[in-house]
Parts: structure tokens; C-alpha cells; sequence
């Protein structure tokens, strides 16, 4: 009688063990997933860089500052290793982005540019799919935190190696307010 | 219920849907062997089973057809098209589904397809005149989530099995009701008959019964997941009290997809829904709806 409850308790905690891991597994996978999905669109975004910075130079060359600046932050974003290092990145480009766009406000020809406008669409188009995808993986991320934060799974997270994981957030974020949803 | 719960609850109905479904067909093809004979039984087995497998794959296409939806490209509709990428990036899924449109002035949207890489969104004219890009989005959120937690195989899945059990019992009917010399006995032909008349029957009761399936609850969560991918409540709050203001009923609707919509496009066929209690209704009346977002994002949108 004894063994049995011994070997049905046993029975229960594997089953849960397993179910809580492979939960877990596919979190981490998801909010992977959800990070390729950013780096996707930041390397998109990477490649109108190049040609945004010919296009505004070739009416505004004297602004080399500037032109420094949007390039360097491409670089920092292409070669960031962590979560922490892209967003790092990102805020560096957002700025950069914003004084390039402040200068080219004061050349008309350039505004009028058919080049210009089309840049200036693609990027405007890129800008938001990373925030989509930002959105996704910060979700993701949140779910994944949590699961490793909550009694039982906090029991077994750590042991098994799962590491909370960094959200892409950004300081001046111009985001709407996120809505409390319990799904 | 959490979104993976839904996802996993929607696998297990799927696979009762096609247990309970199986069963059926091993009955129907049982009697028919019986008042028939096994040839016969043989040759209604093997055309719903391709038939079936047919439609499975073109389930999309059959229901594009059936709502009079056409599909549309970037190029002709480039902002909705940047709307719908952006959610389904949001959403978290890996292809963004293609876009469908159809021409009524009525304004719902449906999503259909049989897993979320062969799935597009279909919205109405009407829809894209009426909402402001907001809205719209989401709309699209709604729809995509449907894509996402798999309401939408589930629900083509219920579509192409009930075509499969009417193509059945018609080609019964017309073998009861013109079938040559190689009848065993007449008694068996009257019984066929009654049998064929039965299976006929079966066809529409099981259609329902499977909408009925597909609880109602599947809009809130759709909602919800919508309001969790787009970050905006009022959003698609606004788009739900829209749609409830506007009573133009869509032209080319039928039961069949009507659990499909957004909004249920049968909404003006009071008389025999209300005296039930909405025990058919395939949607929550949307007060119920705007409700639950206004309490998610604490505002209100005016009342009708």
C-alpha cells in the first residue's frame, strides 16, 4: 500500500517535471524566436542606412557630424552581442536618426527628393515592424520571466539552467501605455 | 485560460472532432454495406475520402469562393498590407498571411486557411471605408489571433468534414432513388431510402452542433490576444462599437461561414435567434465585448 502511493507521488512529480520543463524549453525557444525576429528587421533597417546617408550628403555634405553619428550607431547595432548591447545600439540610432532628419528639414530640394521620400517611407515602414516585433518578444519574455519567478516552476527553473531574459525596452519610450491583459 | 491552454485545447477538439467524426463514418459506411452491399459501401467510402482530402487542402480557396473573397497585393493595398504585417509580426507569427477583400459595403472580416502558413485575412470594402487605421489594426489583430491559436483549422476542419457527410448521403439519395438492376432485394431499397433521408438529415444538425463547438469564448480570447499584440484596447474597442452601429447586413453570407466573422453577418435575422436565447448565436453580442476592452484598458466608448 505504501509503495503504491510512494511510486504514484513519484509518477505525479516526473510527469510535472517534464511538463514544466518542456514549458520552459519552449518559452526560452519562443522568446529566441522572438529576438531573431527583431535582429531581422534592425538588419533591414541597417541596409537603407548607407543609402539614406548618400542621399542626404549629396545635398548637405558639410554635415559630417551627423553622417559619423547614423553610421556609427549602424555598426554598434550590427555588431551587438546581447540584448543589452542592441538596445544600447538602438538608442544611439534613434537619436542619430532624429538630428539627420532635423538637418535634411532644412534643404527643400532634398525633402522634394523622390529618393528622399522613398527612403524616408521604407524607414518609417521598418521602424514600425521593429516595434511589433518588439512588442512580441517583450511579451514573450514576460511570460517566460514569470514562469521562472512563480512557485512551483521557480523550484525547478534555476536548477535546470533557465536564465531570466533581458526586454528590449528603450528609455524615451513614446510607446502607447500597455493595456493589463490577463490571457 | 492562457493562450498555450487555448492552442493545446484546440489540438485535443481537433482530434475529438476527427475521433467522433471517424466513428460516424465507420457507422454510415457499416449500414450502407448492409442495405447495399460492400461494393457499393467501398465506392462512397473511397469518393468522401478523396473528396475529403481535396477540400482539406483547397478549404481556403472553397471558402474564399463561397464569401465572394479575392486575394489582393501589396501593391494595390499597400497601407492595410503594412498593417497586417506589422500585427502578424506582433502576433509572433513566422509568414505573414495573405490578404483577401471583399467587395460589400458591409463592414466584418474573417480569417480562414488550414494552418498558419496557408492562412489569409479577408476584410470587406466596407470595413476599410469605415474604420480609421487604428481600428483597423485592431480588427487585423483579431483576425490573426484567430490564425495564432489555430480557431481557424479548427474551424475549416468543421467546414470540409460537413461537406464530406453531405457529398456522402447525397450520392446515398441518388443511388436509393436511381439505383440500377443490381439491388440484392426491393425491401432493402426502402430501407436504403430511410437511411439516405436520415444521413441527409445528419448533415446540418452536425454542422451546427460543430459550430456550437467552437465555444464563444474564442472571441474573448481573441480579443484579448489582440489587445496583448497591438498594446491598444481602444483600438479595437472603437472598431467593435463601429461595427454594432452599422446595420447593413453583408450580400453573400451562409451558415456555413458564418461563425467565421468577426462579427456574426447574420445579426439582423432576429426573430428565431432572440425567442432561443441565443443558444445558436455563434458570436457574444459585442456590448459584451466592448465591455471586457474597456476594462482591460480603463476607457469607455460611446454608447449606441
Amino acid at each position: 500500500m505504501v509503495l503504491w502511493i510512494v511510486i504514484g507521488v513519484v509518477a505525479v512529480v516526473l510527469v510535472w517535471l517534464v511538463f514544466t520543463y518542456n514549458r520552459l524549453i519552449r518559452l526560452r525557444n519562443e522568446s529566441e524566436q522572438g529576438y531573431s525576429s527583431i535582429d531581422i528587421q534592425l538588419k533591414r533597417r541597417a541596409d537603407l542606412i548607407p543609402n539614406l546617408v548618400e542621399t542626404v550628403k549629396a545635398y548637405a555634405a558639410h554635415e559630417r557630424a551627423v553622417f559619423d553619428d547614423v553610421t556609427e550607431a549602424r555598426a554598434r547595432t550590427l555588431a551587438a552581442g546581447s540584448v543589452g548591447d542592441a538596445v544600447a545600439a538602438e538608442q544611439q540610432m534613434r537619436g542619430a536618426l532624429g538630428r539627420l532628419f532635423a538637418v535634411a528639414e532644412a534643404y527643400p530640394q532634398l525633402r522634394a527628393s523622390e529618393n528622399f521620400q522613398q527612403l524616408q517611407e521604407e524607414l518609417s515602414d521598418t521602424e514600425d515592424k521593429i516595434a511589433a516585433a518588439r512588442r512580441y518578444y517583450n511579451n514573450v519574455v514576460r511570460r517566460f520571466n514569470t514562469a521562472q519567478q512563480t512557485l512551483p516552476t521557480s523550484l525547478l527553473a534555476g536548477p535546470l539552467g533557465f536564465r531570466p531574459r533581458e526586454f528590449f525596452e528603450l528609455e524615451d519610450e513614446g510607446d502607447r501605455a500597455p493595456a493589463r491583459v490577463e490571457l | 485560460m492562457t493562450l498555450q491552454e487555448q492552442i493545446r485545447s484546440n489540438r485535443i477538439r481537433t482530434g475529438v472532432v476527427l475521433l467522433g467524426f471517424a466513428v460516424l463514418a465507420l457507422a454510415f459506411v457499416a449500414v450502407v454495406a448492409g442495405a447495399y452491399d460492400p461494393g457499393i459501401a467501398g465506392v462512397v467510402g473511397v469518393v468522401a475520402i478523396v473528396y475529403g482530402l481535396f477540400s482539406w487542402f483547397a478549404a481556403g480557396r472553397m471558402i474564399a469562393a463561397a464569401s465572394g473573397a479575392h486575394p489582393v497585393t501589396k501593391a494595390e493595398q499597400p497601407e492595410l498590407y503594412r498593417v497586417l504585417e506589422n500585427v502578424a509580426i506582433a502576433a509572433g507569427l513566422t509568414k505573414t498571411p495573405d490578404l483577401y477583400m471583399i467587395d460589400d459595403a458591409s463592414p466584418n472580416a474573417f480569417a480562414a486557411g488550414r494552418n498558419p502558413e496557408h492562412a489569409y485575412v479577408a476584410v470587406t470594402t466596407g470595413l476599410v471605408a469605415l474604420l480609421d487605421e487604428r481600428e483597423l489594426e485592431g480588427v487585423l489583430a483579431h483576425e490573426v489571433a484567430h490564425i495564432r491559436n489555430r480557431d481557424v483549422r479548427l474551424m475549416s476542419l468543421a467546414a470540409v468534414l460537413v461537406g464530406v457527410i453531405a457529398l456522402a448521403s447525397d450520392m446515398l439519395m441518388r443511388i436509393t432513388i436511381f439505383g440500377g438492376g443490381d439491388r440484392r432485394e426491393g425491401g432493402l431499397g426502402a430501407f436504403g431510402a430511410i437511411i439516405g433521408i436520415v444521413a441527409a438529415l445528419l448533415a446540418p444538425i452536425g454542422a451546427a452542433l460543430l459550430q456550437m463547438a467552437l465555444s464563444r469564448r474564442r472571441e474573448y480570447l481573441a480579443d484579448a490576444s489582440a489587445v496583448e499584440t497591438t498594446g491598444d484596447a481602444e483600438g479595437l474597442a472603437r472598431a467593435l462599437a463601429a461595427l454594432r452601429d452599422d446595420h447593413r447586413p453583408l450580400q453573400k453570407v451562409t451558415r456555413a461561414t458564418a461563425h467565421m466573422y468577426i462579427e456574426s453577418p447574420l445579426r439582423d435575422h432576429k426573430g428565431l435567434r432572440s425567442s432561443l436565447g441565443g443558444l445558436f448565436d455563434t458570436h457574444p453580442p459585442l456590448e459584451d465585448r466592448i465591455r471586457v476592452l474597456e476594462q482591460m484598458g480603463g476607457f469607455t466608448v460611446s454608447q449606441a
